[in-house]
């Protein structure tokens, strides 16, 4: 296990800040306040952050803040930003409507 | 599912270049952009691009796209539009979004070609309309033809936060600042001074701390900062605009590398997640190569050399070019890259300072920090021997004192008047042997609008300055309007002598101005009457 992912780890505790009610991610409207204490209630990953709040789950998937959460990571954990893993990339790459998904062509080669 | 021998994802300057390169090796070649119209970024560039006649120097950027287009076509290369790759999966199957259905396909080759997206950067009132990316504003003005708003705050003085204040300048915007929070100018020189002789101010150390406006932009407030990133009291500074460009950087849209297990890097100075490449752009995964931006941000040029090199790459792994050929075809342009990765701005020397230039002379600092040269600088570019010791008679003055790759002002010249060499990094020269005709085409060439025609002997108490002039409305001979120095001050009054407008110029009008013979090597920007009253 990566160091930076020891749950044991004390970050401190949260204080709040000027700016926590700064939206970080536009699509689902998660402010930097909820992404700081999500950090500290435990989320040490871009991608536990993504589940527990939505943050790069929406229209954009993450184009926009998937930068921003990383830094606001690393800056809480003390760490570097390029030593945090980064968010899962998985199909579809954009989103897509159900009704499309499910117009699949389907032929055997 | 229809197979094919390479498929492309991205249709940009990249994709493109690595497309016709395999089709013209005899390859069945597809690419799929999830845009309505192809060219990536490259139809947006209105300006002239740098470096050397291999690198398609001096010509404009959408000029660029439309030749790639046509070679693509004729190389045989199938290009979908509106198809968004959703995913890529084992043995290269690509899961296409084309219309309202999902498609397969297979390839035995695939190149990765999807560029970056915009950074940004957060502050009260960033999400309000009005605040947009730099690439954004380009696409409204040089695309669909909208002006994004009346003026404007551009924070970022790397390239794109320069090339885009400048057009929005042409498009008729007003550019009230530039802001970048690192002490120096990131971009080229040349551009920094073609917008300080405008009379835009740029804020070094300096960020911004809020956007005004509750339903949309109505204002910002700008302060210097402190080593320790705290605004410094008393330093704020605010402008009504009603858009905020942001020129903040750019990230590789490297998700479907990652997706398709490439091995991947986080790599700062390439722009973030990158997969891991040979000098090819081969991945970790055989047969998958990244090119372009997706692999480390650089800019069109070196990402259509990168392209080449994949599609060449990529035939010769499933055996249309032969090694030998392949080795051959890659050197040359292993070559031409490496003449744009020269200089003070090479992919390496990112974020150093530096003191001299190769020629040895002390870099302007006053260009760094303000976006123009200072007159105690010319003593050392401008006036230096083998720049120019004429001062009588029609001559070119260039005002490029940074070692960038480009070199367009050397052909130019038909009377063999500017030398650069073979480091098309080097500063011009002019020789003084070759007598200047003030034919004009060296302004036009030069990428950087960094070279002017001065006559100090115009006319008694008189010179002459011809400058690059690419605003409308063009101003009409024997119009009077006012001199702007270098810093985009005042002079004076600068009367029209001539407006030229050659095919051979490419958009670039050359106007002349006429001036007291001692603002000969001040004014160097013309400002017409009706300009000077809106303000």
């Amino acid at each position: 296990m990566k160091s930076i992912n020891d749950r044991s780890r004390n970050i401190g505790s949260f204080v709040s800040q000027l700016d926590d009610t700064i939206i970080i991610c536009r699509c689902e409207e998660i402010t930097k306040g909820e992404i700081r204490q999500a950090i500290h209630d435990g989320m040490f990953t871009v991608n536990e952050i993504r589940r527990y709040l939505r943050a790069g789950m929406g229209l954009c998937q993450g184009q926009t803040c998937g930068k921003l959460v990383k830094y606001l990571i690393a800056r809480e954990l003390g760490v570097i930003p390029d030593q945090l893993d980064p968010a899962t990339s998985r199909s579809p790459m954009r989103p897509v409507e159900m009704k499309v998904l499910g117009n699949e062509e389907v032929t055997h080669v | 599912m229809k197979r094919y021998d390479l498929i492309v994802v991205g249709a940009g300057p990249a994709g493109l270049s690595a497309a016709i390169e395999a089709a013209r090796c005899g390859m069945k070649v597809a690419v799929f952009d999830e845009n309505a119209k192809p060219g990536g970024q490259l139809f947006k560039q209105i300006h002239k691009f740098f470096g050397s006649k291999e690198h398609q120097a001096k010509i404009r950027g959408y000029k660029i796209g439309e030749t790639l287009l046509a070679e693509a076509d004729e190389a045989g290369v199938e290009v979908f539009l509106n198809a968004t790759v959703a995913g890529i999966y084992l043995d290269k199957e690509v899961l296409v979004q084309i219309g309202e259905a999902m498609t397969h396909f297979k390839a035995d080759t695939i190149i990765i070609s999807t560029g970056a997206a915009e950074n940004m950067v957060t502050f009260d009132g960033w999400t309000l309309p009005g605040v947009i990316g730099a690439g954004a504003a380009q696409t409204m003005m040089n695309l669909h033809g909208i002006k994004p708003g009346q003026r404007v705050l551009m924070l970022g003085s790397g390239n794109v936060g320069l090339v885009v204040s400048f057009q929005l300048m042409q498009a008729g915007c007003e550019v009230v600042a530039l802001v970048d929070a690192a002490p120096r100018i990131g971009g080229y020189g040349v551009h920094a001074a073609k917008i300080a002789r405008c009379g835009v101010p740029f804020y070094l150390s300096h960020t911004i701390t809020k956007a005004d406006g509750t339903d949309c932009v109505t204002g910002v407030t700008i302060a210097e900062f402190d080593e320790h990133f705290a605004p410094i009291p008393g330093t704020q500074k605010h402008f009504d605009v009603d858009t905020i460009c942001l020129a903040v950087g750019l990230s590789p849209m490297s998700q479907l590398l990652k997706m398709a297990g490439c091995t991947m890097v986080d790599d700062p100075k390439r722009g973030g997640q990158v997969p891991l490449v040979s000098e090819n752009g081969e991945t970790s995964i055989p047969g998958l190569f990244a090119a372009g931006d997706v692999s480390g941000i650089e800019e069109a040029s070196s990402a259509m050399i990168g392209g080449r090199m994949s599609g060449l790459a990529a035939a010769a792994y499933l055996g249309f070019l032969s090694e030998s050929d392949k080795e051959k075809r890659l050197a040359d342009l292993e070559v031409a890259l490496n003449s744009l990765h020269q200089g003070m701005f090479a992919p390496g020397s990112k974020g150093k300072t530096v003191a001299k230039t190769d020629e040895g002379i002390a870099v302007s600092q006053s260009l760094l920090k303000k976006g123009y040269l200072e007159d105690t600088d010319l003593e050392r570019f401008v006036h230096r021997s083998n720049q120019t010791d004429k001062n009588s008679g029609i001559h070119p003055v260039i005002e490029c004192t940074q070692n960038i790759p480009c070199n367009p002002c050397q052909d130019a010249c038909t009377k063999g008047c500017i030398k650069v060499g073979k480091t098309i990094t080097a500063l011009p020269q002019i020789d003084d042997a070759s007598s200047c005709t003030g034919c004009g085409m060296c302004i036009a060439a030069c990428s950087g609008q960094a070279i002017f025609l001065v006559d100090e002997d115009y006319a008694p108490g008189f010179a002459s300055i011809t400058l690059p002039y690419e605003f409308l409305p063009l101003p009409q001979k024997g119009e009077q309007g006012t001199a702007l120095s270098r810093s985009g001050q005042p002079l004076g009054i600068a009367e029209i002598i001539d407006v030229r407008n050659a095919k051979a110029f490419d958009h670039t009008p050359l106007v002349t101005i006429k001036v007291p013979a001692g603002q000969a090597m001040t004014a160097r920007f013309y400002q017409p009457t009706t300009q000077a009253m809106e303000q």
